[in-house]
């Protein structure tokens, strides 16, 4: 009897999960056509059973089908996503617990801006003890779309949460780009302002930093 | 109230407070007086005890033996069962209103903070305003993370400034990608947002909500 019950429970749960896997996310359907819905729940599945957080896949799929991609490229732009999500949360990987879906999304996203996994690794280690990788990581993100070079970007995170900057003063900095970029500065020299203005310049060597000899860029 | 056959009808509007048994005729008084002592005394007289009756039920009570006690101990001496008298005097009565008031007090002070964070919560989101100028176009909509690029949930509606469309949408915490849907067919990131690749060779704007409903 015990091997029956046993038998039909194992079966059952056997049952459920090839259910759940070939169930395709409601969410899709009706927004994008019916091989698009099958390929994005295939990616939906492998990205679920590895761990990564499935949210912006499905936005992405969604927005090619608002934005009327043909079916290749969303299901391109779906893997694509992917990828940086397995990235970021490489990147992130560390003796610390394992990441926070929240944390792997900003680092997909810094890496969509154009940080390297490389430099998400060290955004996420600087902000690690203050328990802000998701904030840290998207301002990163932001500033790189602003238009400040990724290494620049980086520094002036890390400056900042090195300088005891909390939570909200590193959410702050791409507000402050952007009130330097309004003044007439780029955004690379806003950047460099601002991480000097903390007294925190940036680490020598860093990439996308002009080497000393040239000098301080000028404001126009 | 159904009426009985076997009543006399005088009788029953008796019953029915209609009429005093004196207002009868005298040969239907008697039997009207009886009627209503069938049904209304027993209901309406005080129920008054006997003085030793209570003493009598407790003498009873004593009498009987104890059960066992189901456990030894501290255990045991709280579920035996004995016998509790209460009286609440003034006093007790002033202090366990005032007890009452206090922690109705508290309650609502409790109830109030966690309304007050729950409105937090909800403060945490914020109306931001989508402008775009786009002038000699017929429809302006912004679609993106925020409502599932669907841009029928926001559209924009022309202001009185010529050529300048806008929008108040409610955002959550956290960074959203959006862009502008023009005439139905034509997206456009918002150029006074930074932007990202959308991953179909065209930019995404991005908007990022911190707490307490702060645009950053």
């Amino acid at each position: 009897m015990k091997s029956l019950i046993l038998g039909l429970a194992l079966s059952g749960s056997a049952a459920l999960s090839l259910a759940a896997q070939g169930t395709p996310s409601p969410r899709l359907e009706g927004r994008v056509p019916p091989d698009v819905v099958r390929a994005v729940t295939a990616i939906v599945d492998s990205a679920s059973h590895a761990g990564l957080p499935v949210e912006l896949l499905l936005r992405k799929a969604l927005e090619g089908g608002a934005k009327g991609i043909p079916n290749d490229r969303i299901i391109g732009a779906v893997r694509v996503v992917s990828g940086q999500l397995a990235a970021a949360a490489k990147a992130l990987d560390g003796p610390a617990p394992k990441a926070e879906p929240e944390a792997i999304e900003a680092g997909a996203f810094a890496i969509n801006a154009g940080l390297s996994p490389d430099q998400v690794h060290s955004v996420a280690q600087a902000a690690r003890a203050s328990n802000s990788q998701a904030g840290a990581l998207r301002t990163a993100g932001t500033l790189v779309a602003i238009g400040v070079p990724p290494g620049r970007a980086v520094a002036l995170v890390e400056g900042r949460i090195r300088a005891g900057g909390s939570a909200a003063d590193v959410l702050q900095l791409p507000q402050q780009v952007q009130s330097a970029v309004g003044r007439g500065a780029t955004p690379a020299q806003a950047a460099e302002g601002l991480g000097k203005g903390a007294g925190q310049g940036p680490p020598a060597g860093h990439p996308d930093l002009p080497p000393k000899a040239q000098g301080k860029p000028r404001r126009p | 109230m159904t009426e009985d056959s076997s009543l006399d009808p005088l009788i029953v509007r008796v019953l029915d407070g209609e009429l005093r048994p004196e207002d009868l005729p005298p040969e239907l008084r008697v039997e009207a007086e009886r009627a209503v002592r069938l049904l209304h005394p027993p209901v309406e007289a005080p129920v008054s005890l006997s003085p030793w009756f209570e003493q009598r039920v407790m003498a009873e009570i004593r009498r009987r033996p104890r059960p066992e006690p189901a456990a030894q101990g501290f255990l045991g001496w709280l579920l035996e069962r004995r016998e509790l008298r209460l009286s609440l005097r003034p006093r007790v009565w002033v202090g366990a209103a005032a007890m009452l008031a206090l922690l109705v007090v508290a309650g609502v002070q409790w109830q109030a903070t966690r309304a007050g964070s729950e409105v937090a919560g909800v403060g945490d989101s914020a109306y931001v305003r989508f402008t775009l100028y786009a002038p000699g176009v017929h429809s302006v909509a912004v679609a993106g993370s925020f409502n599932e690029w669907d841009p029928r949930q926001a559209p924009l509606t022309q202001t009185h400034t010529p050529g300048v469309w806008a929008g108040t949408v409610a955002l959550p915490p956290g960074q959203h990608v959006y862009a502008f849907l023009v005439d139905g067919s034509r997206w456009l990131p918002d150029p006074a947002s930074p932007t990202v690749d959308d991953g179909f060779g065209q930019r995404n704007s991005v908007v990022t909500v911190a707490a307490r409903g702060r645009v950053l």
